[in-house]
């Protein structure tokens, strides 16, 4: 049958090479609507739910407009001249970049070293994919129940386990000095099973004969992972890293459900700020104002990381 | 559990439930199953009466006491049954409520605290209440308090229909109280009507445990550094007005005086300098101190914890009686469109419950319907009458889109004084601070 | 037979390290495997403390010193009290259709997509692609604020659309399934169009079946992260009835107050459906996951 296929294919192309030019334009007039009409579920959805909501919600960032509906007038840029000036804005987008600094390096470093003990060669390699991943399969909120209990001051398991060791109890999500980390410790443990994943098949689409070769001249495991695996691993890791911190930035729900931004605000997330102004606050364009310059974060981030990839796969 | 019941009526919803459990569901769908089963036990009545839903903040023993109202009110007719949601009390609440709002479905009916009721009634996302319908199910004005029934008002409507007011007030060791020498001869608190006077019997009070005299947990608690702040500054008769595109207008000096008092009584001695709620509520409990400064819902907590009770309005150290307060109150969310019916059964369920509200009381709340509160049961009710007299003197927050229980108001009062009660900021700094912090808002256009 | 012609090369999953490893190092095998369960053990705790607080009474839950196994034995009490008087089933219901809602719309109209942008030359076609890869790095909270003023306008607050609709553009899937669209050879749809057959047509009958595989992992991907995603619908719903299961939890929270027992129930409950999934279906979700995981960027 393949060959018969390809045969007619030829003939195919054959034909559309002799073709009057007439019946070549009608053909790609053809093209043109097939093209269009196959997208265009898509394109409905893609424009009405996201590039008018983006349109819009620019719109909005320069309007004082309410929940209500009142103030829907323009003010041109003073929401954003307010945003810039608003010490919560900046102690909210400082606490991001502070969650996402200190989750992001453990994120990765974990999941690279979990994968690289399992493609050793462990055996019930299902069973460690399974304790590992399970948690990612969570939804956030039932992440935070779990840890929220684990993390309780007297009734928790981590402080019990810390007494063991005479170590005072920590006040894991009431301490600002702590909340933080707490946050880390649970979303270490929520979502580093994705990160293994993609390092674990990573690791394992590398190619045999490099190991082979690096056995004969004698080279232990820790050579070959230095030497061949994390080296061969580096556009995983590149990709891996943006992902992580683009997720880490737009963290807001177990923040939410652990400390809602307490004690004092030290975990308020920018999202969490974006939430706040215009739902409890009702400021919905100052909110927008506020949505557009974390996005305009996100974009030099992503532009960065584009000219940082490409710069190596160079 | 009325839900699990709508739910399971309809056989295409169990059927497809059932067949997307396929896989490993034969222990999750067994589970289901049973929760299903116990479900359909409930009355057959509740299928044909009109859904009426109620959204409320109030959990722990409140939430008890509320559900046992409700419970009562819906065993007692088969028109409609009410069905509440409780959602976490503060911020999330007061979010959610104005996003259900705006959104043009909201709950039939839903309790929010009185001084909240200036965020949202000026958006048309409240309802008013029609006064001849109230009367219709027999609640007149005159059966509030003055001060109570004005609370609920906004713009010549009535917004928000109190079911209690919940002031603040000073709860005391009787026992603690004897041994110091400061109980009068009727077996109540001897009367003070200064700050030195206060200042004295709380020392007196110290001297008793060994500990402290005086609880007063704040710590991280904007609500409670408010409270305890406008108690004192209303005492001096002070006002403070926050109008829209003007600065606040408040009396400096009496607020500097304020919280200077406060922070002399936080000496370590008199009262701990960094108290957190939960830590002055164990330590007056425990007979640690004989006196506490809280809201009356702390009531059960301190009776279950058995120690000899007494309550009284704070007492008035600075001319004039006065004591905050905020009451849960029944509003109307705002319905796109409006079911007559279902907005006539909200009138009788709410009535229904104002007329019930001696149980409410147990919760330590003063009712607001008044034939409630001069109903014999409720003056045998100790020591609830002996602080009753408070909703004759209570302030709700000066009205503001931003002011209220839960709100940003209190959190900004907390970012800005806190540093003053732990004696780290001079209290002309934090109140500056704080003033500047609200006329910033106040600069802004009204986003109700 | 076609099938084998797509097996990519990169993804396929070599044995070989295990049997290098056994042959030369049997102490650094067996230490691995040492520290890998120490870490699997202290990511199962959780799971196992929530169960073992599920199964004690209100009581034991909360007394001190804490204890793995109460002193009055186990009790299902509070996964019976949370089935009865909750609204968790019908949380599982909405998580179940919503998402299911949209993996199904997703799957539909980003194949249609991918496969003109893979298969078809036509104008616009390079704006097209520009502006859904473009619209990849936006992250989904920048929409929130327009998109909630948007369903307020079009009254869909508190309706399973407002959750759906919006959940449904997923340019990196459309992107994805180009990729694997762009490797299935055209001789099989050229020979197709000589017999007659429409474009529609070849789509349904020899581009899909050969697709499986990758429509099965963005199915996966997309339904996970449909069932698990909490700030849309959270801000999308406030009717109790229309709750999805990850927002619901969030509400009992605040009604049960203290009682950890019934919140580690319910926490379970709300967990149980996609783990189970998970045991049953294990190598599918990996490789679903390995495959699209890093279509992000």
């Amino acid at each position: 049958m393949s060959t018969s296929a390809i045969q007619r294919r030829t003939e195919v192309r054959a034909h559309d090479a002799g073709a009057p030019p007439l019946r070549r334009a009608a053909g790609k007039r053809r093209d043109t609507l097939h093209g269009w009409g196959f997208a265009a579920p898509f394109l409905a959805f893609f424009l009405v739910f996201l590039v008018w909501p983006l349109v819009y919600g620019a719109y909005m960032s320069l309007t004082g407009k309410s929940l209500t509906g009142a103030n829907g007038t323009l003010i041109g840029l003073a929401n954003y001249a307010e945003a810039f000036g608003d010490a919560d804005m900046w102690r909210s987008m400082g606490n991001t970049v502070y969650f996402t600094v200190i989750s992001t390096v453990p994120l990765v470093l974990v999941a690279l070293a979990l994968a690289a003990l399992v493609n050793l060669g462990l055996p019930a390699q299902w069973l460690w994919r399974l304790s590992f991943f399970a948690p990612y399969l969570l939804a956030s909120t039932v992440v935070s129940l779990f840890f929220t209990w684990m993390f309780n001051p007297q009734l928790g398991l981590i402080n019990d386990f810390l007494a063991a060791f005479s170590i005072a109890p920590v006040a894991w999500l009431n301490d600002p000095n702590v909340a933080m980390w707490s946050i880390v410790i649970a979303t270490l443990w929520w979502t580093v099973g994705f990160n293994f994943l993609l390092y674990l098949a990573a690791m394992q689409n590398i190619p045999q004969q490099h190991y082979e070769a690096a056995s004969l001249d004698g080279a232990g495991s820790w050579r070959k992972f230095f030497s061949i695996t994390l080296p061969q691993l580096n556009p995983t890791t590149a990709l891996i890293v943006m992902l992580q911190i683009l997720a880490s930035l737009k963290v807001f729900d177990q923040i939410y459900q652990m400390t809602a931004g307490g004690p004092a605000g030290s975990t308020r997330s920018i999202v969490q700020y974006i939430f706040e102004t215009g739902f409890t606050g009702y400021r919905l364009g100052y909110s927008s104002a506020i949505s557009f310059i974390f996005f305009g974060l996100i974009v030099v981030l992503s532009i960065g990381q584009f000219f940082v990839t490409r710069k190596r796969s160079a | 559990m009325n839900r699990v019941n709508g739910y399971n009526s309809s056989n295409t919803h169990g059927m497809s439930r059932r067949q997307l459990m396929m896989g490993g569901g034969a222990l999750l769908g067994g589970l289901l199953g049973a929760g299903a089963l116990s479900g359909c036990g409930g009355p057959a009545a509740a299928a044909t009466a009109e859904q009426l839903k109620f959204w409320h903040l109030l959990s722990g023993g409140d939430g008890i006491k509320m559900q046992g109202m409700i419970d009562k009110v819906n065993a007692a007719q088969h028109e409609f049954h009410v069905d509440p949601t409780v959602l976490a009390w503060g911020a999330p609440y007061y979010t959610k409520l104005a996003m259900a709002s705006a959104g043009g479905r909201p709950p039939e009916v839903a309790i929010m605290h009185a001084a909240r009721m200036p965020g949202y009634a000026p958006g048309g996302l409240l309802d008013p209440w029609d006064l001849s319908l109230l009367a219709e199910n027999g609640i007149r004005p005159t059966d509030f308090a003055p001060r109570v029934w004005k609370g609920g008002e906004l713009d010549g409507k009535v917004y928000s229909l109190a079911l209690d007011s919940h002031p603040f007030i000073l709860m005391y060791n009787t026992e603690i109280a004897q041994k110091a020498g400061v109980l009068a001869s009727n077996g109540q608190l001897q009367p003070v009507d200064s700050p030195a006077g206060f200042l004295d019997v709380a020392r007196e009070l110290q001297k008793a445990t060994g500990k402290h005299g005086l609880s007063y947990g704040y710590l991280g608690d904007g609500a409670q550094m408010w409270r305890m702040f406008y108690t004192f500054y209303k005492q001096h008769g002070a006002d403070m007005v926050l109008a829209q595109g003007q600065p606040a207008q408040v009396d400096r000096d009496v607020a500097i005086t304020v919280l200077e008092f406060i922070t002399s009584m936080l000496d370590d001695t008199i009262a701990t300098r960094s108290g957190d709620g939960g830590t002055a509520i164990a330590e007056f409990a425990g007979g640690g101190s004989g006196m506490l400064f809280s809201g009356v819902w702390e009531l059960p907590t301190m009776k279950t914890a058995g120690i000899p009770l007494e309550a009284m309005p704070i007492p008035t150290l600075f001319g004039t009686p006065a004591a905050y307060a905020d009451s849960h109150a029944f509003v109307l969310p705002h319905q796109s469109s409006l079911d007559e019916a279902k907005r006539r059964d909200v009138y009788k369920f709410v009535s229904d419950i104002l007329k019930g509200s001696l149980a409410w009381a147990e919760a330590g709340h003063i009712p607001a319907y008044q034939p409630v509160v001069t109903s014999a049961e409720y003056e045998a009710l100790m020591p609830q009458a002996h602080y009753a007299g408070a909703a004759d003197i209570i302030n709700y927050d000066p009205q503001a889109w931003f002011t209220g229980s839960g709100s940003d108001f209190q959190s900004y009062f907390a970012e800005n004084v806190q540093n003053v009660f732990l004696g780290r900021d001079k209290a002309s700094v934090g109140w500056d601070a704080f003033i500047k912090r609200l006329d910033t808002l106040l600069s802004k256009p009204n986003p109700v | 037979m076609a099938t084998q012609t797509l097996a990519r090369p990169s993804r396929t999953t070599p044995a070989a390290p295990a049997r290098r490893s056994r042959k030369k190092f049997p102490v650094a095998r067996v230490a691995a495997t040492a520290v890998v369960a120490v870490f699997a053990v202290i990511w199962l705790v959780p799971f196992a403390w929530a169960t073992a607080t599920a199964l004690k009474s209100e009581t034991e839950a909360a007394a001190t010193p804490i204890s793995w196994v109460p002193a009055s034995g186990f009790t299902f009490d509070a996964f019976a009290k949370v089935l009865s008087e909750g609204n968790i089933p019908l949380w599982t219901w909405n998580s179940l259709f919503t998402s299911a809602a949209i993996t199904a719309i997703t799957l539909a109209i980003s194949a249609l997509a991918a496969y003109a942008l893979s298969r078809i030359e036509f104008r616009g076609k390079k704006l097209l692609m520009g502006a859904i890869i473009g619209s990849i790095i936006i992250p989904p909270p920048v929409l929130m604020i327009p998109l909630f003023y948007q369903m307020l306008s079009l009254h869909l607050i508190d309706t399973y659309w407002a959750i759906i609709l919006p959940q449904v553009i997923a340019p990196a899937m459309v992107f994805v399934l180009k990729k694997f669209f762009d490797q299935i050879p055209r001789e099989l749809e050229d020979a197709a169009r000589v017999d007659g057959a429409g474009r529609l047509r070849i789509f349904w009958l020899i581009v899909l079946p050969l697709s499986r595989p990758i429509l099965a992992a963005v199915a996966i991907f997309v339904f996970i992260g449909a069932w698990n995603n909490f700030l849309w619908p959270f801000i999308a719903t406030n009717d109790s009835s229309l709750l999805t299961l990850p927002v619901g939890l969030q509400t009992i929270k605040s009604a049960y107050g203290i009682q950890y027992a019934q919140n580690m129930a319910s926490a379970l409950l709300a967990a149980l459906p996609l783990i189970v999934v998970f045991l049953f279906f294990q190598r599918q979700i990996v490789k679903g996951i390995s495959t699209t995981g890093l279509a992000g960027t």
